[in-house]
């Protein structure tokens, strides 16, 4: 009841969107609008080599031969590719070495959207609490990134894709690209294209990455995409727990977020990826501005017993199309998929999950919460396919959906494909909407409305929030609260 | 009747049966004891081939032949029952339909012929009528839907329609009450012959008092540890298994 | 683009295919390069499956043949649908199914092939308020035929129309039913059971459309694919912004008997509406080891344990149909099938 309270008070003292500011700061732009020559400044401006831009002028090529997809479940004015920015980043005479370098404008952004920058305040922080080291993302670069050093003796390289692409260009080479290929999709290609920063993460054979690794994405600068790359590659026996957070100033106009997230997985590694995605969701009355979030992340668990698990939290954007992935080659490997998808307002999600078990007695569970409010749309859409070689494969997926309010819709479309008499796949899928019963009953104990809403969504969303790392988790149900707000009555 | 020697076995390649060796004559009724984990379950399914049951070394014979070589049903019809701790729930499938099923093939595999439906009614509802089971359940689904209790009782129900020789009671009375219990125990002791013998499995001495052994085995840590007459539940009972525990450690 | 349109027109580039998304599956244009000539009209046509079991026959052979079903109000009939499809020709049929208020139709339809034919029979059932209708559906085409049946229901308040499908499949074969449902405390039942061997292919696909208040639909298909053989099933349950207390359930569970046989499956709710109770599930795989384990300890060699397994397994769709000369029909069908696999 305690962590209910709290929440409710949460709400009560905050704004709808707490992140909706804007950071007024010197800003350089590359010209608007998307050709050849845009491509060559972003990798001009990142001192990029030569294979590097080749790579994306052969993406740029194949993108402006794709077809935009209109498959999913989403509506939305077409899209203008040269109405946009492909590169904003703050001005600064080169990129700072250090924290005191950073722009105090910077620092107070982060320090506003309670991101720790600075490695002390982590260490001050209460005893025995986890470290995060971050890799703060603005708009199209990384301002910074802590904790390298103490990674760094542990043999863990974390740093900006940028970074990674000039000094780590072997590792860079062998898997950029190897798990979402450069046209895999529409905005895949796109982002192949003008990709701008991202994390790089490496954990050598054997290591467990000491302390848990996090990217901060903030979008600022107007009428700009953000297009930033990830790629996690956790060699042999290793394991990391990486988490990402998002957020965006409220504006008019839309913005395109078209990210690719690709993650390798050696034999007997193990990943666990966590998403908070909280972009700007768009005026909730008219639906106006908001963040398109178009986004590909695929993991490969390549090697035998590789583990990758993604745990994601989407609050945000004014539509979302995202499937995060599984390939799961190695023998043994094991894939899971936990997520936790709230619209509002005028949102619409289009997201789940593909299990591709490719390898003997392989395994992947999903475990999928959608909850639809306001007038918004809420698609689960997955895919769990056994291959004739998948002997053994099992999945078990769990997907249910809650409806609050007359105005919403809840769709679930999972495609299932086995082909070997050695799978086992269960699949169970459930739409309801809040129980008037369990409201009344909470209500008569002396809970508000929404309070009792509070409580029963919490309830209905309790087996994926317990995946997320204890932090994330804490600030994963205050975000729900916030995202229901004014979602009954 | 049936001898174990040095039996050793594994699940998921933990070993969990350690050299345990065992001999039940004809017409005895021995009753196994033990703690939790100690491998009583486990004793039940090798003895009865459950695929994943693995017996890495020792031997079982069953009036001489070697048992471990027979396939699950071929060990059913020289008359190795097993009557589970959890009972399956078949759906789609009536208990009559499933049991008569199970003694025509029985018969069949034995080159004896198959039982005329109406012999078989007559036989299946004299046996309900013993064990107080409504003959309209076994035209339901099997164990669809049954209670605990009525799991149990439709196990010894199939028991005394199949008639076998050699009965293997695993845990059979969790989950019963005291009633129940005793029509359980009243169905198992009318089948007590001088060519029949039991293995009763189980963690308490309550069932002992219903099914009388002639011998009782301490198994712990995948070995038999003590055995002796009925006196040693009773003892069991009162100073609990923790001496055995040890002295297998 | 369709079907009938393709064998109309000749022209194969209208067949749907895998580029269409309710079609991924059930691939015709990749599979039919030219649609084949007109069939020629088919001579003797033998007994029908149905055909103890119906008051009234009812034959169209190739294409050709009496094309409406009335049921007066308060009517009552059984009447058995003979779809014949002979030679390796093209043909399309339509059929038109009206049961007016309150009366009671029971049409066992069958297909029944022999060559390596391309059929498309299209269907419309208009059900008044409170009628009655079940429609038992056996389809026994040609390993080598091509069929397509499509089926388009218009439920009434207070009716009710309970169907089960059976089928063992065609070179490739598409069974689609259609309906739309107004609520108004009419039920709905769609039943399927697919049996699949050698390189045999079955698509059942069903979408619900629940356009108001107090509707029930309640869906159990099964199946059973051994071989190479393939089964889809496509469940849409669709609950439109309105449609409250709508009550919708869903179960597909197949079993895959080989190691090269396929279940392709999407089971799929589309609700517009939030008081509603709708749920699915769907389980592929192969027979229970413990089941399995059970009955081989009380005696039953692999082969018959399986046997009774898997028959039990069908056994429960089968069980659901109504008309009872008509399930001992379907279920002797399905037995020889399971048995002869």
């Amino acid at each position: 009841m305690a962590a209910v309270k709290q929440t409710v008070e949460h709400v009560a003292s905050l704004e709808k969107y707490k992140h909706g500011f804007v950071t007024d700061i010197d800003q350089e732009f590359a010209p608007k609008g998307l050709n050849a020559d845009i491509v060559r400044f972003i990798s001009a401006k990142k001192d990029e080599p030569e294979w590097m831009l080749q790579w994306r002028l052969e993406a740029f090529e194949r993108w402006l031969a794709l077809e935009e997809p209109d498959w999913a479940k989403v509506s939305f004015p077409r899209i203008d590719y040269q109405d946009s920015y492909y590169y904003a980043a703050p001005k600064t005479k080169e990129g700072p070495k250090s924290l005191d370098e950073v722009d105090p404008d910077l620092l107070e952004t982060y320090k506003k959207l309670g991101i720790p920058l600075k490695e002390q305040e982590v260490l001050a922080g209460v005893q025995g609490a986890p470290r995060y080291a971050v890799d703060a993302v603005f708009d199209s670069v990384s301002v910074v990134t802590t904790f390298k050093k103490e990674l760094a003796q542990a043999g863990v390289i974390f740093c900006p894709m940028s970074e990674a692409i000039r000094e780590h260009g072997d590792l860079v080479r062998r898997y950029l690209g190897s798990v979402v290929p450069v046209s895999d999709n529409y905005f895949a290609c796109l982002n192949s294209a003008v990709f701008s920063d991202g994390s790089f993460v490496y954990v050598p054979p054997g290591v467990r990455c000491p302390m848990e690794l996090s990217t901060y994405f903030r979008i600022n600068a107007e009428n700009s995409g953000q297009f930033e790359r990830t790629l996690i590659i956790a060699d042999a026996g290793a394991y990391v727990s990486y988490l990402e957070g998002c957020t965006a100033p409220m504006r008019d106009e839309n913005q395109l977020h078209a990210a690719v997230v690709e993650l390798v997985a050696l034999d007997d590694a193990e990943i666990k990826y966590s998403t908070v995605q909280n972009w700007y969701p768009g005026d909730p009355e008219t639906g106006k501005g908001g963040i398109y979030n178009f986004v590909t992340k695929r993991a490969d668990c390549r090697g035998d017993r590789s583990k990758v698990s993604w745990t994601q939290v989407e609050t945000g954007s004014s539509i979302t199309w995202k499937y995060p992935s599984c390939v799961l080659r190695g023998n043994e490997s094991s894939g899971e998929f936990y997520s936790i998808a709230i619209t509002n307002g005028r949102q619409q999600a289009d997201t789940g999950t593909k299990m591709i078990h490719l390898g003997a007695n392989t395994r992947s569970r999903i475990i999928s919460k959608g909850i639809s409010a306001g007038k918004s749309s809420n698609t689960y859409r997955g895919l769990v396919s056994a291959h004739p070689k998948a002997r053994g494969a099992r999945n078990f997926t769990q997907c249910d959906s809650l409806l609050i309010g007359k105005h919403c819709a809840a769709h679930t479309v999972p495609y299932i494909e086995a082909r070997n008499g050695q799978a086992v796949f269960e699949h169970e899928a459930t739409t309801t909407r809040l129980s008037e019963d369990q409201l009344f009953y909470a209500m008569q104990r002396g809970l508000s409305q929404e309070e009792a809403v509070q409580l029963l969504v919490n309830g209905f969303v309790k087996d994926v929030l317990q995946e997320l790392p204890m932090e994330f988790a804490v600030e994963a149900q205050k975000l729900v609260a916030i995202s229901l707000e004014g979602s009954v009555g | 009747m049936l001898s174990v020697k040095d039996l050793h076995a594994e699940v998921d390649g933990k070993e969990i049966l350690k050299g345990l060796s065992l001999e039940v004559p004809a017409g005895e009724v021995h009753a196994i004891m033990g703690p939790n984990g100690a491998g009583k379950s486990t004793l039940s399914y090798v003895l009865t081939g459950r695929q994943g049951y693995d017996v890495t070394s020792g031997k079982v014979t069953f009036e001489g032949e070697d048992l471990l070589a027979l396939e699950p049903d071929e060990r059913a019809a020289k008359g190795v029952f097993l009557s589970f701790q959890y009972p399956l729930e078949i759906p789609g499938v009536p208990a009559l339909t499933f049991i008569r099923t199970a003694l025509n093939a029985q018969r069949k595999a034995r080159g004896e012929p198959e039982v005329s439906a109406p012999e078989f009614l007559k036989l299946a509802r004299a046996k309900a009528g013993e064990l107080k089971i409504d003959f309209d359940m076994l035209k339901r689904a099997l164990n669809v839907g049954f209670s605990g209790g009525e799991k149990k009782r439709m196990e010894i129900l199939q028991m005394a329609m199949l008639s076998p020789r050699f009965l293997i009671l695993d845990e059979t009375d969790s989950g019963l009450d005291i009633d129940a219990l005793r029509i359980v125990a009243d169905g198992v002791n009318a089948l007590r012959s001088p060519d029949r013998a039991m293995l009763v499995i189980t963690h308490y001495q309550r069932l002992l008092d219903y099914i009388r052994p002639d011998r009782v085995h301490v198994l712990s840590a995948g070995r038999i540890v003590a055995s002796g007459g009925p006196e040693l539940a009773l003892e069991l009972e009162r100073e609990g298994y923790d001496k055995y525990a040890r002295a297998a450690a | 683009m369709s079907v009938a349109s393709a064998i109309k027109t000749g022209d194969a580039a209208e067949l749907p295919g895998k580029r269409d998304e309710d079609w991924r599956w059930t691939d015709l244009r990749g599979l039919i390069r030219q649609v084949p000539p007109d069939s020629a009209p088919a001579a003797a046509v033998g007994a029908g499956p149905f055909d103890g079991a119906a008051e009234e026959i009812v034959v169209i052979a190739n294409g050709e043949g009496a094309a409406h079903i009335g049921v007066d109000p308060h009517g009552d009939r059984t009447v058995a649908l003979r779809i014949v499809s002979r030679g390796d020709g093209s043909h399309a049929a339509r059929v038109s199914i009206d049961v007016e208020a309150d009366g009671r139709l029971t049409l066992l339809e069958s297909y029944e092939g022999e060559g390596s034919y391309l059929s498309q029979t299209g269907l419309v059932f208009s059900l008044g308020v409170g009628a009655q209708v079940e429609r038992v559906v056996l389809a026994a085409d040609d390993a080598e035929g091509v069929t397509v049946s499509e089926a388009e229901v218009q439920l009434a308040a207070e009716a009710s129309f309970g169907q089960t499908v059976i089928t063992g499949g065609a070179r490739r074969q598409r069974l689609q039913t259609t309906v739309r449902h107004p609520g108004g405390h009419a039920n709905l039942r769609l039943d399927g059971v697919y049996l699949l061997a050698d390189k045999r292919h079955a698509d059942l696909t069903t979408v619900v459309t629940h356009e108001g208040l107090d509707g029930v639909t309640e869906q159990l298909a099964k199946g059973v694919v051994r071989d190479q053989a393939r089964g889809v099933f496509q469940g849409r349950i669709v609950v439109a912004e309105g449609a409250d207390r709508t009550d919708a359930r869903m179960g597909h569970h197949a079993l895959i008997l080989s190691d090269r046989a396929e279940v392709d499956a999407r089971p799929e709710l589309e609700i517009y509406a939030d008081d509603v109770s709708c749920a699915h599930g769907n389980t592929v795989g192969r027979l229970d080891e413990d089941a399995l384990f059970y009955a081989r300890q009380r005696g039953m060699p692999d082969d018959v344990a399986r046997a009774l397994l898997t028959e039990a397994f069908v056994g429960e769709v089968v069980e659901r149909i109504g008309h009872e000369p008509a399930r001992d029909i379907a279920a002797a069908w399905v037995a020889e099938r399971l048995r002869g696999g």
